[in-house]
């Protein structure tokens, strides 16, 4: 059975493990939560993956690569974010639990050894993050940019997020922008390593098959050494659109068009937090899964698009209906789009459907436990909230959501930018 | 009724029940009562190479559109009632879905309760097709759009440009969907024609990992299934000469950077075992993967990156290759670079050090696996299909031997079998 533990290692430092031997494997993430803006996006977010590169003590890429293997094929990873107006930066590890190694290897203390050599000790020459290991992550971290292009579904999401949040920190990549890469020197983001782990709000998450006392020991210890200067950050959300939404259309050598509405919900984490499961509910009822209205009516009645369905992100209190649809049929897809929408807020669904669409929710947090990526994007995500709440806690709040909350939460939906990729005909056509 | 056989898994404390059941199929059942997520899936051996075949109670030898399969699969979700499959689903809270690949037909689901409520309707819509002149037609535009969407998908171009220079007849060089004229050619007549052939409960299995009991799944078959008759279907493909036919081939496309396939074609007369296959895992991880010298060469050189570079093995009837893929300014550097290093390999074998950690890496992998219940369904019923089986991967991995990683290399990565696929922009 599971075992959730969670205690303050310091001010602004959280840990929080969740013990379960039914795991091979366990995982270690430290997170680093911390205002996006754009001066400091492009530093930020070079930082995990030069500290998952190498450290110290296994001084190269290689080196460290074959110590994780040696460790049964270990993972050191690292990830960038976005949590509402946060950027977080992540560095994890992961392996199999000391009980699956061939020869009673001590894998989680080893591999906690790795991980904190590498977030705190790093391979420095002159006090300075390597220029060879900075110009390897900014050349990789350029070509992960560069590579959002080519995921069409993906990148015309992003081009919506970059219109609609132009002036809010939502609209900041998480990568900071193409230039801002560019022009970053090792000495900045030594300096921006330094003020993450000074300033930065940490959570700290163990979970799977493991014992957790002796990993928040080292993070203790660890972050012992660090003079920290913690300096909170409140989620304040406050947006109006003054005159005509944003409507852009680009041109690139594709074949199918894609479609993104962006919207603004009135409830969000920071706004109305007791109304997130109505809201999420009325997502689902919206366009969250294939019994969605979007998905039933505007893909599967009226074959208008190959994929149509939304996503609602809590944290921001922002929706996007993302499509597939041919270029000739866009102002018919945002039309019937539109129409599913005044539906759910004229409370045209049934019993059934709301049932429906709490059943497939609550089958989603049920199933959270069993995955340790899942559980820790669940205690990430919450760790945000005034209370932390288990999957199983907040699936009785999504039961006990009713009709006239639903309808409420559809109401404060509006229409805020429309973001259409179409092929290079139709734009020699024009 | 034949018993059940109880499958264990010493390393990782698991075991799995298999059987035949009356009705034909193929029945697997790994149970983990600590979990609170099941995962089924149940699938017929039938994929989009199969378009050519004879049925063990006919002469004739049938031929069908590309893109048939893919197609049944859609279709498969309409039923006579009018409701829709995805909301018979609905109503126990289940995750459905189905795929369609190069050899199989998959429909699954996911959930965290009323399992059985839920295997029940998968047993169910999948023993009863249900097509008319009307739906087909329908179908036509929405599956017409998915062939647009993977049309603007480079990796998916990069990859059909290198099957299509590397097979001269196989038909896993065509796109699974088929094209849109190749659908236009689908009828109710030959879609049942097709379901009739290979929806036979001795061409499929039903693989089932997570919260589950093999007693009560048994007893639902019994329940559901209709027993099918003893038709078997004979798969005729042209046959394939072991030359490529390219050794290069480069396409424009929407992309930032050039993105690339590197693949080389080998004997593919049988499938491999498990042993081989976890034995190329690891060859694979020493010679290309983060600890190998090659991939610190390249990296250093700035011709790749973490994120997209790989190797991987990919194998089915009749077809076989081992791929390097990923991004790259100068694709060609990076294929001239692999076959250095194969030669160097080749010659000197791979240091006794390098060989353990590779080893430990696809042990600890293979174990992880053990994780979930998703992974382990599928892993089983590709297993299945293969002749191979799970069982034997994490033992495979403990067992093999730098002598093994040699003796693979002598029928894989055959310098004179690579081709180069480039999308540039």
């Amino acid at each position: 059975m599971n075992k959730i533990e969670q205690q303050v290692l310091q001010d602004g430092i959280h840990f929080r493990s969740v013990q379960d031997t039914k795991f091979k494997t366990f995982r270690l993430s430290v997170n680093f939560l911390l205002p996006l803006k754009k001066e400091t996006a492009a530093a930020n977010a070079l930082i995990p993956f030069l500290l998952s590169r190498c450290s110290r003590e296994y001084p190269d890429f290689t080196q460290m690569s074959r110590k994780l293997a040696s460790l049964y094929g270990a993972s050191l990873g690292s990830n960038v974010g976005k949590l509402g107006s946060m950027q977080v930066l992540t560095i994890s590890a992961g392996a199999i639990a000391d009980h699956y190694a061939l020869q009673g290897e001590k894998l989680t203390a080893e591999l906690t050894r790795v991980l904190c050599g590498a977030i705190f000790d790093p391979a420095l020459e002159n006090g300075l993050f390597r220029e060879n290991d900075f110009r390897q992550e900014q050349r990789q971290t350029l070509e992960q940019i560069d590579a959002e292009y080519n995921d069409k579904p993906s990148y015309a999401l992003k081009r919506c997020v970059e219109i609609m949040c132009a002036n809010e920190p939502y609209g900041i990549s998480r990568y900071g922008s193409r230039e801002d890469v560019q022009k970053l020197t090792s000495r900045q983001v030594t300096a921006a390593w330094k003020d993450m782990l000074r300033t930065a709000r940490v959570e700290i998450l163990a979970v799977g098959n493991l014992h957790p006392a002796p990993i928040a020991g080292a993070l203790q210890e660890a972050f012992g050494k660090i003079e920290r200067a913690y300096r909170p950050v409140t989620e304040t959300h406050t947006f109006h659109r003054l005159g005509e939404i944003p409507r852009v259309t680009e041109y690139q050598d594709v074949v199918q068009g894609k479609m993104v509405l962006g919207m603004r919900v009135a409830v969000s984490q920071s706004n109305q937090e007791e109304l997130v499961p109505a809201a999420r509910l009325m997502n689902t009822i919206f366009g969250g899964t294939p019994n969605g209205k979007l998905f039933l009516n505007v893909r599967e009645k009226m074959s208008l698009c190959y994929y149509c369905g939304s996503g609602y992100h809590a944290a921001s209190g922002l929706l996007f209906v993302q499509s597939g649809v041919e270029f000739a049929n866009m102002a018919k897809a945002e039309k019937a789009i539109l129409e599913q929408l005044q539906a759910v807020q004229n409370g045209e669904f049934t019993e059934d459907d709301i049932a429906a669409a709490k059943r497939s929710m609550i089958n989603n947090y049920q199933t959270v436990g069993d995955s340790l990526v899942a559980l820790e994007g669940w205690y990430l995500a919450q760790s945000l909230l005034p209370k932390v709440q288990t999957p199983e806690e907040y699936a009785e709040k999504v039961h006990a959501v009713g009709r006239d909350e639903i309808v409420q939460t559809a109401k404060g939906v509006q229409l805020d930018a429309v973001y259409c990729l179409k092929g290079q005909k139709e734009a020699a056509a024009k | 009724m034949s018993e059940m056989q109880e499958v264990k898994i010493d390393q990782t404390r698991d075991s799995y029940y298999q059987m035949r059941h009356s009705s034909g199929l193929q029945v697997f059942v790994l149970p983990k009562p600590e979990s609170h997520s099941t995962y089924a899936v149940f699938g017929t051996r039938y994929g989009s190479i199969d378009n050519v075949f004879r049925r063990s109670d006919e002469k004739e030898v049938t031929r069908v559109p590309a893109g048939i399969a893919h197609y049944l699969e859609h279709k498969m979700f309409e039923n006579q009632d009018g409701v829709d499959t995805f909301a018979r689903y609905a109503k126990t809270g289940a995750n459905a879905n189905a795929y369609t690949s190069f050899d199989k037909t998959c429909y699954l689901f996911s959930c965290s309760s009323h399992f059985y409520d839920s295997l029940e309707i998968l047993l169910d819509f999948v023993q009863h097709p249900y097509f008319t002149e009307q739906t087909v037609q329908k179908e036509q535009g929405i599956i017409g759009q998915e062939i647009r969407m993977y049309d603007d998908d480079p990796m998916w171009k990069v990859l059909f440009n290198m099957l299509g220079a590397m097979y001269q007849t196989h038909p896993v060089k065509e796109d699974i969907a088929g094209t849109v004229e190749s659908i236009a050619e689908i009828t109710p007549e030959l879609l049942y024609q097709c379901y009739h052939t290979f929806y036979n409960l001795n061409n499929m299995a039903l693989c089932i990992a997570g919260n589950a009991d093999p007693v009560k799944v048994v007893e639902l078959c019994d329940k559901m299934l209709k027993p099918s008759e003893d038709v078997h279907v004979e798969r005729i493909f042209a046959k394939e000469p072991p030359e490529i036919l390219k050794a290069r081939v480069c396409q424009k496309g929407s992309v930032a950077t050039p993105v690339f396939y590197f693949g080389f074609k080998e004997d593919a007369s049988r499938r491999p075992t498990t042993a081989e296959t976890v034995q190329t895992d690891i060859l694979l991880e020493a010679l290309s993967g983060d600890i190998s010298p090659l991939f610190r060469r390249l990296l250093d050189a700035g011709l790749i990156n973490e994120s997209s570079f790989s190797g991987n093995y990919f194998e089915g009837p009749g077809y076989a290759c081992v791929i390097f893929s990923g991004e790259s300014k100068n694709p060609d550097a990076v294929a001239a670079e692999i076959q250095k290093e194969l030669a160097s390999v080749r010659r000197n074998g791979f240091d006794p050090a390098l060989f353990a950690d590779a080893q430990k890496a696809v042990y600890g992998d293979a174990v992880s696996n053990f994780n979930s219940p998703e992974l382990l369904a599928n892993s089983m019923i590709t297993s299945y299909f293969a002749g191979r089986s799970i069982a034997d991967a994490v033992s495979a991995a403990a067992n093999a031997t730098a002598e093994d990683l040699q003796k693979r290399m002598q029928v894989q990565l055959l310098p004179q079998n690579a081709v180069l696929s480039i999308i540039e922009p």
